[in-house]
């Protein structure tokens, strides 16, 4: 039996007095929006956060951890939602990282260390080849890696943080399977994750924080997704009617379009799509496949090889970021702190990005702050970014708060195009469904939005026209009534479509 | 209520901004303390002294106020750039470059005064921004370093610059000092005071930090080259032509060094001499101004006369203790080197985070 309490009452209150207690052989899931504490109340279990107050059990005995190496002793072991791994080196060689098998107490004995790592494998059922190296595997591959270091380490209690997040719909289901795995082989796992759907499916407990406080745990067997989200937000979501509209004009029409590395392999081959107004249409495809190098083109910031962009029937291939943006384009990028902010500029600074050449704002080159930040302000409250000042450092902001701001930001222009990237990632269930009924008004307004996620079932819940991006080219188009995990899912995969195979 | 909240948090603000310059000075004092010590005398006697020397005598006051005019323009030349994430450290080369030429047209020029004045001014800003341009086209074309390339043509500026004043462009008429003549009377900067260094151009110099501070805060150009240093990837994101900021920003860095070049040569030495410049090193301590003061421009302009002061207060000190001038120096640099620890770490944090994913168009289309 393990008992975990813990207090932790301080100046932010990012925990208030969480209990949280985990059974040897149980799979428990931790839910909750960001800024709820689930992190927080991790980060204090594996030793990166101390408590201010309460304490930590494992068998009864009370444990304090000064760092992630005295939790790891006691067996807890975290598998990060950014993998810690060295890709020019092979799988054992990082697994057995930091407590290699030593030959005559000195050299690295690669050939027990491979050995290991196959009998660690074979003994978990996590089926792996440990002489590949990380820089060729999958992302999958790479996720299982990381287990195998965990459990290397002798880890008892598996700390999971957002493992799906970067997985296809394939893999996730993978990943369940070992999740269940190594629940039955007698691991004590903790799940940090958004997706209630994966909850449902694997654990055996769910525990639903917010607002740092510990709201409900739930044997998942008596609860349904509907009560989870609804405790986890603290009111009722409803999935917002997507109204059926008429087909309208083509706004943008993207033919043959190419681009390759500086190596000269290619990135992207031979794309073509449109997009009319009123109308979302998805790219699904798991990331790296040539997505954001394709928006990149259609944005102007990457000047494609060969093909053609056309924006309203304008050709706008090759064409400065600025020229594209004037022509009616607006782009929210995959990345909100390498691209979509700078993190030392102020809310101004950052919402003004873009907007700075706009008559009302611009005058011959002199900026009209003050109507800017009245603005700002008026569209900060509309989207309930959480700031304490418009002066404040956009870095400050939450993840969440942050992609709000971008989003507003993006969608204030009104324009024609809205190219968005990954909207949701990293972002709360509140504010996703914020987001997603804004993008809803949008393509009600007329809007034509290009929407790439590597969240399937955002692309399935939003999309009236899915195309599925594979190696760099489109390997399917699928309409909306036609679409499910399970097609879309095998395009991914860089398969093909049954109805059409056969 | 929310009035409080604001001075508490203009009061944050300010522990924040000024906290590590004070520390930084505190170190500098005391090692500076423990050089003098070394050295047998009283370092406290010595100090005051100094600030005596620097601060609390009118004449010796405007002496301060005179060597900062060229600091201070200097500080700013280097963060006009700087704040666009590029790193001049050629000022002092165009300095040098564009004084001599705003010298040698006002002397050589067979127009009236007036129009002289002008062309030597226009000749002298464009000599510096030129410099200053060419160091940001080879960074264009050939991906040269700017801080290399500017760094090394301070030299290139210095002993070509030499070379005139050394043979066709000497001053005959005194065989001891490598010099030009003079300027003519009328092209100098009135003097504000009769018998001391101060003139107008400490004037022009206050003028110059406003309207930085005007261009920097509120104009577009401004907005863009601050994004532009800040994250080079979310200006262009953002429409924001990135060879366009920096040719700008470099050639208002170049024209400023070159102000800052002519206020010294109009205002107090009347010629261009052999390494006026190089030996009073106003471009570095221009350069550590910009540091302390993390950039921001009035505040260099506080800092430039501070430690002005310094080396007018140990000229003064040396001549009456037993100190040579080059504490002041130790001093200063151990300032500048506290401070700009914490500055060049957030400098390192930036361009890690700035290494774009996937392959954006980087130098803009050329090489696409």
């Amino acid at each position: 039996m393990k008992q975990i309490s813990k207090r932790y009452p301080n100046g932010v209150l990012a925990n208030d007095n969480v209990n949280i207690d985990l059974n040897e052989g149980e799979l428990l899931a931790i839910v909750g929006e960001n800024g709820a504490g689930k992190s927080t109340i991790m980060k204090i279990l594996y030793g990166l956060e101390h408590p201010t107050g309460g304490e930590i059990f494992i068998h009864g005995k009370p444990q304090v951890f000064k760092n992630p190496q005295s939790a790891m002793k006691q067996g807890i072991g975290m598998v990060q939602q950014n993998f810690m791994l060295l890709p020019p080196f092979s799988i054992a060689e990082n697994v057995v990282y930091g407590s290699e098998p030593k030959k005559m107490g000195v050299f690295f004995d690669r050939k027990k260390a491979v050995d290991e790592v196959r009998q660690l494998s074979g003994q978990y059922g996590l089926s792996i080849d440990p002489t590949l190296l990380i820089k060729n595997c999958a992302v999958g591959l790479q996720q299982r890696c990381e287990i195998l270091k965990v459990l290397y380490q002798n880890a008892r209690i598996i700390i999971f943080d957002e493992p799906s997040a970067v997985l296809t719909p394939q893999e996730v289901e993978g990943l369940l399977d070992t999740l269940r795995q190594l629940a039955g082989m007698g691991k004590s796992i903790i799940l940090i994750t958004h997706k209630l759907n994966e909850v449902m499916a694997v654990a055996d407990r769910c525990v639903i924080m917010r607002g740092g406080r510990h709201i409900a745990t739930l044997n998942t067997g008596e609860t349904s997704i509907q009560e989870l989200s609804s405790l986890m937000v603290g009111r009722q979501i409803v999935d917002k009617e997507i109204p059926k509209l008429d087909k309208g004009h083509c706004v943008l029409k993207v033919k043959n379009l190419s681009l390759s590395g500086p190596a000269g392999q290619s990135i992207v081959r031979n794309c073509s799509l449109n997009v009319d107004s009123g109308e979302i249409v998805g790219i699904a495809g798991v990331s790296g496949n040539g997505q954001t190098e394709l928006l990149h083109m259609l944005v102007g910031l990457l000047k494609p090889d060969d093909g053609e962009i056309l924006l309203n029937g304008k050709e706008q291939s090759g064409g400065e970021v600025r020229t594209i943006r004037d022509a009616g384009c607006a782009y929210v990028p995959e990345d909100r702190n390498t691209m979509g902010a700078a993190l030392d500029a102020t809310l101004t600074e950052t919402l003004l990005m873009a907007h700075q050449y706009k008559k009302e704002l611009n005058r011959h080159g002199i900026l009209n702050h003050k109507s800017a930040e009245e603005s700002f302000a008026a569209l900060l409250k509309e989207y309930n970014v959480l700031h304490s000042s418009l002066k404040q450092k956009s870095g400050e902001l939450s993840g969440g708060n942050l992609q709000k701001l971008i989003v507003a930001r993006e969608i204030s222009h009104n324009a024609k195009l809205l190219v968005i990237s990954e909207p949701t990632r990293g972002v709360d269930i509140g504010a996703m469904e914020f987001i997603h009924n804004r993008l809803i008004e949008q393509r009600s307004d007329g809007a034509a939005i290009l929407l790439v996620s590597s969240d399937l079932s955002e692309i399935l819940k939003l999309s009236d026209r899915i195309y599925v991006m594979y190696e760099g080219r489109i390997n399917g188009e699928i309409m909306r009534e036609e679409a499910n995990a399970e097609n879309v899912g095998i395009l991914m995969m860089g398969g093909v479509r049954h109805d059409k195979a056969v | 209520m929310i009035k409080q909240y604001n001075i508490k948090s203009l009061a944050v603000r300010f522990a924040q901004i000024f906290t590590q310059p004070l520390i930084a000075i505190l170190i500098g004092l005391t090692i500076g303390a423990a050089v003098i010590l070394i050295a047998g005398e009283n370092p406290l006697n010595t100090y005051i002294k100094m600030f005596e020397g620097a601060f609390f005598s009118p004449f010796y006051f405007m002496q301060t106020l005179t060597r900062a005019v060229p600091v201070t323009v200097c500080s700013i030349a280097i963060i006009m750039a700087w704040r666009a994430g590029y790193i001049n450290l050629g000022v002092e080369g165009q300095m040098i470059t564009g004084s001599f030429v705003g010298t040698i047209v006002s002397i050589y020029s067979p127009l009236p005064t007036a129009l002289t004045v002008m062309i030597a001014v226009a000749c002298g800003l464009a000599a510096g921004a030129l410099l200053a341009v060419f160091a940001a086209f080879i960074n264009d074309k050939f991906n040269v370093s700017i801080v290399i390339s500017t760094l090394m043509m301070n030299y290139v500026a210095s002993y070509i610059t030499s070379y005139f004043i050394t043979f066709p462009l000497r001053d005959t008429s005194n065989d001891l000092a490598i010099q030009t003549k003079e300027i003519p009377d009328v092209m100098r900067l009135p003097r504000l005071i009769e018998g001391n260094t101060l003139n107008f151009g400490f004037i022009i110099t206050v003028v110059l930090v406003a309207l930085f501070v005007f261009i920097n805060y509120k104009s577009n150009f401004g907005y863009e080259s601050k994004m532009t240093g800040l994250n080079p990837v979310f200006a262009q994101y953002g429409g924001v032509k990135r060879r366009k900021v920096m040719y700008m920003s470099m050639a208002l860095s170049g024209a400023l060094a070159a102000t800052a070049g002519m206020l010294e040569v109009f205002g107090v030495k009347y010629r261009f001499a052999e390494a006026m410049f190089t030996s009073t090193g106003y471009a570095w301590t221009g350069l550590m101004s910009g540091l302390i003061s993390s950039l921001h421009p009035v505040g260099a302009f506080v800092t430039s006369v501070f430690l002005s002061g310094l080396q007018v207060g140990g000229q003064s000190v040396q001549r009456t203790i037993n100190i040579p001038l080059q504490v002041a120096t130790l001093i200063q640099a151990t300032i500048t080197l506290f401070v700009s620890i914490r500055l060049l770490a957030h400098f390192r944090a930036h361009r890690k985070s700035k290494i774009p994913k996937g392959n954006i168009k980087g130098k803009g289309a050329g090489d696409a």
